[in-house]
């Protein structure tokens, strides 16, 4: 997968409304809300208690671990503990022998499709001989009984017969021709650029260049509340009430691997304990339709902190190369930046991640000429998703120390180098975008300033 | 595996049950009587969501035996609000914006009511020591922090706390 994009050259256009750049048109304003704030219906600019506020302050609202329904069994996956292999054999008969164990699954069990993905469909649900382990935690075999003991008994009794293969774990290495490939023939899953004027031209021709390659780390979302759900056949639906961020997705997927009709599964987002990204994914949902599928009974799976961890999406970690160029008055001419994101095992949110983050790689800041290169790479890590940001707060880090050097090596105030070049109502962005309304970053800066100063942490 | 006895004050109600003696109080609670507004979040005392008070102490109810509990007196969340009125801290809660998620709300407000029932005036370092057990991941816990003063408020029926 690949985008470009290039800011298209419109000499002599202009763009509508440009001659009120704000489009502040008093009588569209008034009548926008259409709502009179006297009636009791507007709720901009006053607090209001949350709907679900007594039920959460009482312990009323019920999660899904706090479930439970007749005749309910439990659920618990057996994870890989290699990073990459072939999977030869499952043995899972002494498994199944012991007391309370109703059944125990394997890939060959999925009556539809083994694959899941938001964006690509390249994480199996469960791991199918013959196939591939790709990380440390990839989903094995799935077991299903009375009692959580009787499943803790039972998972360490399946047989795993596999085949170590060398794995990757950066993802600079994984590049490379000679790595080890995850998926296919290569390891990049997807290349963002973004090409703007001639930034070659305009460092050659810069007061000042600053190089530095920043990187950051993976990290865990470790929402409070642990992914869980319930599986039930309601009615002749497959219902699953579970802990999620993305309803409408787990709907399509669980359908997909049951090989039936979207119309007969149903979802329900339960009070969720926290996500910020993490719950976007799939993590219980296609295990509990097939337990619930295959035994008739009410399935209920809780992963502990433990599984969490291991088995959830992360901020993807971000090795940036940073050159920014600016003129004698600190004004930037030119930004180069390639970044290269660990996406993992599987692709998740990575490509969409690797793009924003592209996106959002100059910041706030007018930029004339920009080349930006953004690589999602498969390694043997853990996968790595959606969390809060979405790949920004990774550039920020890098575009904001960026500044700093260059107000540094230039003898300037680190606000007045900001103010000189954030955007303004009417700047163009790195990618062509231009900006109407609404662009209130140099306030911002100045008020951030006056507060700074106010709290003495400012010398002057 | 042979049963022992249980029998403790639960929500001012006497319980008398038999159990296994390796269970934890979280399950007892959560399972035998089916008080699931005490969360498990990590199972090993970090988070602080299985929050109860045990003789009026906070305490991770993961990390105790629920035949340690026989004979005392356990609060949970669920014992909180009187009569169908909420709890002056679980109103400050509300009113503080300092329910997200939820999840570690229950065991947040015992930890806060263990701290008022203790010290009626705490200062901004108190509340913070005495929510140090307790993680949330949503609020930042400024929202929390400002709901235990306005509860201290409140309890002590000060004007303008409602």
């Amino acid at each position: 997968m690949s985008l470009e994009i290039r800011e298209k050259q419109l000499p002599g256009v202009k763009f509508p409304d440009e001659e009120s750049p704000g489009r502040e048109d008093p009588e569209r304003e008034s009548s926008r809300s259409g709502v009179d704030e006297d009636s009791g219906f507007c709720a901009i600019g006053k607090s209001f208690p949350r709907v679900d506020g007594a039920a959460k302050v009482t312990g009323r609202a019920q999660f899904a671990a706090d479930l439970r329904l007749p005749g309910m069994l439990f659920a618990r996956v057996l994870r890989s503990r290699v990073p990459h292999a072939v999977l030869h054999s499952l043995e899972t008969a002494e498994a199944l022998a012991v007391p309370g164990v109703v059944a125990v699954c394997t890939a060959a069990d999925i009556p539809g499709q083994n694959s899941v993905g938001i964006i690509v469909k390249d994480e199996p649900v469960l791991v199918g001989i013959g196939e591939r382990i790709r990380r440390v935690g990839d989903p094995l075999a799935l077991a299903v009984g009375e009692s959580e003991e009787a499943l803790d008994t039972a998972l360490p009794k399946i047989k795993v017969d596999y085949e170590p293969l060398p794995a990757v774990f950066s993802a600079l290495e994984a590049m490379a021709d000679y790595a080890p490939k995850v998926h296919g023939d290569s390891n990049i899953q997807s290349v963002t650029r973004i090409i703007r004027g001639d930034a070659d031209s305009a460092l050659a021709a810069a007061r000042i260049v600053i190089s530095r390659r920043y990187t950051t780390q993976m990290v865990e979302h470790a929402y409070l509340e642990t992914e869980a759900g319930v599986a039930a056949i309601e009615n002749g639906l497959l219902t699953i009430r579970v802990s999620t961020q993305n309803p409408h997705y787990d709907r399509r997927e669980v359908a997909r691997v049951m090989g039936i009709g979207q119309h007969r599964v149903r979802i329900v987002q339960v009070a969720t304990g926290g996500g910020f990204g993490g719950k976007l994914d799939i993590s219980v949902q296609c295990l509990l339709a097939l337990a619930a599928w295959k035994t008739g009974r009410p399935v209920k799976m809780v992963y502990p902190r433990e599984e969490s961890v291991i088995a959830s999406p992360k901020r993807h970690p971000f090795i940036m190369d940073y050159t920014s160029a600016a003129d004698g008055e600190g004004r930037l001419l030119a930004v180069k930046v390639r970044i290269v994101g660990d996406t993992g095992a599987y692709a998740s949110y990575g490509p969409a991640t690797l793009k924003r983050a592209a996106v959002h790689a100059t910041g706030p800041y007018e930029v004339p000429n920009v080349f930006i290169e953004a690589f999602c790479v498969y390694t043997n890590n853990p996968t790595a998703g959606a969390m809060r940001g979405f790949g920004v707060p990774q550039v920020a880090f890098a575009h904001e120390s960026q500044m700093d050097l260059l107000a540094q090596a230039l003898g300037l105030d680190p606000f007045e180098i900001r103010l000189r070049n954030c955007f303004k109502t009417g700047s163009v962005t790195a990618t062509g975008q231009r900006l109407w309304a609404g662009v209130g970053i140099a306030e911002t800066i100045r008020r951030a300033r006056e507060k700074a100063r106010e709290l003495g942490m400012l010398e002057r | 595996m042979k049963t022992v006895r249980f029998k403790a004050t639960i929500n001012n109600r006497p319980v008398d049950l038999l159990i296994a003696p390796n269970r934890r109080l979280l399950d007892v609670l959560r399972e035998d009587l089916g008080l699931t507004g005490t969360k498990e979040g990590c199972g090993e005392g970090e988070c602080g969501a299985c929050t109860v008070l045990l003789d009026g102490r906070p305490v991770n109810s993961c990390l105790v035996l629920a035949p340690e509990a026989s004979g005392r007196q356990i609060t949970t969340i669920e014992g909180l609000a009187a009569d169908g009125r909420l709890h002056p801290i679980q109103e400050a809660f509300l009113e503080a914006g300092a329910v997200q998620c939820g999840f570690c709300t229950p065991g947040m407000i015992l930890a806060a009511k263990a701290l008022l029932d203790e010290n009626p005036r705490p200062d901004g370092q108190a509340i913070k020591t005495a929510i140090s057990g307790n993680l949330c991941r949503c609020t930042g816990y400024v929202k929390i922090v400002a709901a235990i003063r306005l509860a201290a408020a409140k309890l002590a029926g000060e004007e303008g706390a409602r």
